[in-house]
């Protein structure tokens, strides 16, 4: 299998689980700590798959999606870090690309949000006319996210295959290196803090 | 519940397809239906998990009013008691689930990998053979416990809110919900702890062949990152601020000012 017919497979499943993340289920299968490994075994690189989903997970488990906030993408993250790797950079700059793919779907999905407020008075329509088929407005909803994810993360995987063919791009790589070492450190910090502020407030 | 999740009305269409169903049942005339239909087209806005509290409850008033001679007087409280509970039952799952629950997970999975002897997660230079098995065990410990958890509060909801449906305090007594907020937030700070000895423990082990000066400066860097999440986080700046910062500094020394390369571990 090429490494592009990969990627496609990999990015509509990417858009499969993301559903779970706010449209369907939320079963947690759309997070950075399941997709990364899924999308690795999927790419014949599960352990750094596994790895680049617990880090970002790590990071993005900051993030809570009250009220209509919208926070940075998980589902985008990995699976753009993860396909980034597989496009021929190194781990550590794959999981950098993923922070910024994740935080860059934000405005993306709040376009999309924004736009389903103009099926409200369409849908009253239709029910007004007797036609109850509330089916066809959800399947249409699923359908555009699903859409829209797998088409972002293959191209955060087309801009890293770009990206790879940079000249002297392993300059960057003993930085990089250095602080995807420290991540890990500072996703424990933000549990630990979670959690400690919570217990200093009695719940 | 969550589909078509729009900022205008939230989650209206997603509520209004979970209880359609319900709606076709009680009003078998078209007409009636459609007036039900379009009542529950209107803005709603809580958390998903909790959300069968309301639509349990709105499906009792429904049906009770659709049995009804006088439907209006009925239906009179129903926005109201919706829109109450749809707001409390918010802040209560917004605690459980995306507060305490979600981040429980990502402990689990790193309890789960280290308990099968994968310490990937902290050292990023580890390529130690590792089972596919063990790499989905992690996040799908997690997933099962909370998939597990939230399924039964959805089927609760559900139930406790068709039982009191019209109630404006139907289903906020169900359970000691303080009691469950405070036991979670425990539970969560004693993993975050067993974490944090964890990965100290390993860190030490990993430099022990280290001299003492190497050593500190070893473990006192995963400190200071840990210093600046938290300085950013007490100036209203993300964990994205702070990796950013350490991401421009590791550049600067490693790719820029090109200092000889430097691990964590030896």
């Amino acid at each position: 299998m090429t490494a592009v017919l990969r990627a496609v497979i990999s990015s509509a499943l990417a858009g499969l689980l993301g559903l779970d993340s706010v449209q369907a289920g939320q079963f947690l299968l759309s997070r950075p700590a399941f997709v990364g490994p899924v999308l690795g075994w999927l790419n014949g690189c599960p352990l750094e798959g596994a790895r680049l989903g617990i880090l970002l997970e790590l990071l993005y488990i900051d993030f809570i999606p009250v009220g209509g906030v919208v926070p940075p993408n998980g589902t985008a993250a990995a699976a753009a870090a993860v396909l980034a790797h597989t496009a021929g950079l190194a781990p550590s700059l794959s999981f950098f690309v993923g922070l910024a793919a994740g935080a860059l779907f934000s405005p993306l999905d709040y376009r999309l949000r924004s736009a389903r407020s103009a099926w409200n008075p369409l849908v009253e329509a239709q029910v007004r006319a007797g036609v109850f088929s509330l089916r066809r407005w959800v399947a249409r909803s699923l359908l555009i996210e699903n859409a829209a994810m797998a088409a972002y993360v293959f191209a955060w995987f087309a801009a890293a295959a770009l990206l790879a063919q940079v000249p002297g791009l392993a300059r960057l790589y003993p930085g990089t290196d250095f602080a995807y070492a420290l991540m890990p450190w500072l996703g424990l910090s933000g549990l630990y803090f979670r959690f400690r502020t919570q217990i200093y407030k009695k719940g | 519940m969550q589909a078509g999740w729009n900022y205008e009305r939230f989650q209206n269409l997603g509520f209004a397809y979970c209880l359609q169903p319900a709606l076709e049942k009680f009003y078998p005339d078209p007409e009636k239906r459609k007036a039900a239909l379009l009542r529950h087209l209107g803005l709603v806005n809580t958390q998903p998990y909790m959300a069968s509290f309301v639509a349990g409850n709105v499906a009792a008033v429904e049906e009770r009013a659709a049995a009804s001679p006088d439907a209006e007087a009925a239906l009179k409280s129903m926005p109201g008691v919706k829109q109450a509970l749809a707001t409390s039952f918010a802040s209560i799952g917004d605690r459980i689930f995306w507060g305490r629950l979600k981040p429980m997970t990502v402990q689990l999975c790193v309890l789960v990998w280290s308990a099968g002897g994968f310490f990937g997660w902290l050292f990023t230079g580890l390529d130690s053979p590792v089972s596919v098995a063990l790499l989905f065990a992690g996040p799908g410990a997690g997933i099962a416990v909370y998939s597990a958890f939230a399924v039964y509060w959805r089927w609760r909801g559900l139930k406790v809110g068709y039982a009191c449906g019209g109630a404006s305090s139907c289903g906020l007594d169900c359970a000691d919900w303080s009691r469950l907020i405070r036991r979670l937030s425990a539970a969560g700070f004693a993993m975050s702890l067993a974490i944090a000895a964890l990965a100290f423990g390993l860190l030490w082990r990993a430099n022990s062949g280290a001299a003492p000066a190497d050593l500190a400066f070893r473990l006192g860097l995963p400190v200071a990152v840990m210093a600046l999440h938290r300085v950013s986080r007490a100036y209203g700046r993300s964990v994205f601020f702070a990796a950013g910062l350490v991401l421009a500094g590791s550049l600067l020394l490693f790719s820029v000012l090109s200092f000889s390369p430097f691990k964590l571990y030896l």
